[in-house]
């Protein structure tokens, strides 16, 4: 089965499971609308499958070479970086989640050059966001611990 | 136009100038930096002009949007890579010119034609929104719900691939959209946890959809080493540049006039705008074989068309709330933060800051130019930007931008989950651009829906209410139109690609 194939059937699956959630609503009315948009798209869905298998699709290499590491990496940086900014505040966070990144992601080419560039525009960066958003515009920004 | 004059003043307060200005330079700059697109850019913005007054924070969208297709050209003309998909035609005789040391000229040439061509797509634009707008007036709820499903069938059809999966990302918007409280009976729905409580705001999806997909890209991309700009700095070549640019009627005119008609047709956008444009002005051309190897004109005919392109796909936008491109879609989305719609309320409540932020786009235009040429010395610089900078700035800005519309970390984690689905979705061939329409055009859609099913349960039923009537019949058939178009793409691609193969 080729890669829109198996979107197709992974997309009916979540349709069935969708139309089904439908039922446990309160009020039929208000499910009018999304309960047409489901079967709609229960029928494109069901139309990418039949082409998936009337268009012969070639075996594409999409996938080959995906640096799983570095973006797992980076998805849990950035949900790190969600908890801090709650505990510790919006510049703080923003600071630290600056140089993790540039630091974690970049370490092939950290020196002590290129480390200390890099807190140097991490600072740069945090300090512009500050003038910007508290100095400026004086909008509210996640407070946590720290300001 | 006489509204039009009216309002020019107000576009000229220190206030406006300067974030026009800002927004100009910040535009060119975003537009040069490969892995930024321009709808990215102009997402992560909206959230900041909500504290901004409307007008205001629409002139800062709108000069970016201006700036971004012209600064696109930069990354065109200097590495080969089209900073924006307005740009690739650009780059067929850009870079050429640029690798004959010659990049300075190329880029004069691109920011002068880009003027030109983007103040006749102004003009256009002035001339034609206002009495399209009246014409929206005669909409009811039926051509309403048609309407906004024609926005996302042409929206489904040009921004992806395949027409199967635009629409596919557009429904998904429309359901994303019925999130939370119905509009008319006050019932939750598919509200399986507590952030989804307030449904998914525009703001969030717009940010999520657009900026975290670039930003897991952006780490795929990480080992990549770009083309080294080439740059070559050239002393008193502006002057004979504007004179020998202005000179090249024919590339002008036919560029300014493609763009024109390009823009106004819903969806097409600036990279259509500019290929056809480029391949007229071939066409036409006394030496056609000159074209590909370093010819002003062909940068000339591209540029002139994809700036042409950016007022003439407002008019759609602001008359029937169909965007002409990707990021005029997230305009649209910057407008009904602000409590604007599109329509004639837009010309007669609103006049003020939508006229004051039409005379900021014609401003915007020769800011453009202006700031271009300065710039254009400096531009290589913005290509050594490393991705890593641009990956921790532009997270940072999402979350932020995210939070600061409603305080909330709901809306984070909202605009991270969108932004991680697709993510995945673009590996499989789905594009954010129909998924964003759907959840702006979603409340348009259902809410006419029920209006008219409430009108027609009462009157002449659901069928005969919404599928007769001389109007309705009309956006059904550019529906179907817009449909069957781009089914006929995808058969001719496919046979020729099978063509090929054999």
């Amino acid at each position: 089965m080729k890669r829109d194939g198996i979107v197709s059937l992974v997309l009916l699956a979540g349709i069935v499971s969708l139309y089904l959630s439908l039922g446990m609503m309160d009020d039929p009315q208000a499910v009018t609308f999304p309960r047409i948009i489901i079967i709609i798209m229960g029928i494109l869905s069901a139309l990418l499958l039949l082409q998936s298998v009337v268009f012969k699709q070639k075996n594409d290499s999409k996938g080959a070479g995906f640096p799983f590491g570095r973006f797992l990496i980076c998805f849990f940086m950035i949900i790190i970086y969600f908890f801090l900014m709650e505990g510790i505040g919006f510049y703080l966070s923003a600071f630290l989640f600056f140089i993790a990144v540039t630091f974690i992601l970049g370490i092939k080419d950290l020196t002590w050059r290129t480390g200390t560039f890099r807190v140097i525009i991490a600072f740069l960066f945090t300090g512009i966001l500050f003038l910007l958003f508290k100095v400026l515009l004086v909008v509210q920004t996640p407070k946590g611990l720290f300001m | 136009m006489a509204e039009f004059l009216h309002y020019f003043p107000l576009a000229l307060s220190f206030t406006n100038l300067l974030t026009l200005t800002l927004g100009v330079i910040g535009g060119l700059i975003l537009g040069a930096t490969p892995g930024l697109s321009p709808t990215m850019a102009v997402a992560l913005l909206v959230p900041f002009t909500f504290h901004m007054d409307p007008a205001t924070g629409l002139i800062l969208l709108g000069a970016v949007y201006t700036a971004t297709v012209a600064g696109g050209a930069i990354s065109a003309i200097l590495i080969n890579i089209p900073g924006a998909p307005a740009n690739i035609a650009t780059l067929l005789d850009g870079h050429p010119m640029a690798q004959q040391g010659k990049s300075q000229t190329a880029l004069y040439y691109c920011f002068i034609s880009s003027l030109v061509g983007g103040l006749i797509g102004m003009v256009i634009m002035i001339l034609f929104t206002p009495p399209l707008a009246k014409l929206a007036l005669k909409f009811g709820p039926p051509e309403m719900f048609w309407i906004a499903l024609f926005g996302i069938s042409v929206m489904a059809g040009l921004s992806s691939g395949s027409i199967l999966k635009g629409l596919l990302g557009g429904m998904f918007g429309l359901l994303i959209s019925t999130i939370g409280y119905s509009p008319l009976l006050g019932s939750p729905r598919f509200v399986f946890h507590d952030v989804l409580t307030g449904g998914v705001a525009i703001v969030p999806a717009l940010i999520g959809l657009f900026a975290i997909p670039q930003v897991f890209s952006l780490v795929e991309t990480l080992g990549l080493k770009l083309e080294r700009p080439d740059f070559e700095p050239e002393k008193g070549v502006l002057f004979k540049t504007i004179a020998d640019n202005l000179k090249m009627v024919k590339s002008l005119s036919i560029g300014s006039i493609v763009g024109s008609i390009i823009g106004i047709i819903p969806g097409a956008g600036g990279q259509v705008a500019g290929l056809i444009a480029y391949d007229q002005a071939k066409k036409f051309s006394k030496k056609p074989e000159s074209f590909g190897t370093g010819n002003p004109e062909g940068v000339v005919a591209a540029e002139s068309a994809n700036n042409a392109m950016v007022g003439p796909s407002l008019i759609p936008l602001l008359t029937l709330s169909i965007p002409g491109s990707p990021t005029a879609a997230v305009l649209l989305g910057g407008l009904l933060i602000h409590g604007l719609f599109p329509g004639p309320d837009l010309f007669t409540n609103h006049a003020e800051v939508t006229y004051t932020f039409i005379a900021s786009l014609v401003l915007a235009q020769i800011a453009m130019c202006v700031f271009g040429i300065i710039l254009s010395r400096y531009s290589y610089m913005v290509m050594s930007v490393p991705n890593l900078f641009m990956i921790a700035a532009v997270t940072v800005l999402a979350v932020y931008g995210t939070y600061s519309v409603q305080n909330s970390f709901d809306d984070v984690i909202v605009m991270f989950t969108l932004g991680t689905l697709m993510y995945i979705g673009r590996k499989f061939g789905f594009s954010p651009a129909p998924v964003v329409l759907g959840i702006i055009l979603g409340p348009i859609a259902e809410d006419n829906y029920l209006k008219g099913k409430l009108i027609a349960d009462t009157d002449v039923g659901v069928f005969s209410y919404f599928f007769t009537g001389s109007m309705n019949i009309i956006i059904i058939l550019l529906c179907v139109a817009s449909i069957g178009y781009s089914i006929y793409g995808e058969i001719r691609a496919y046979r020729k690609a099978k063509e090929a193969a054999v």
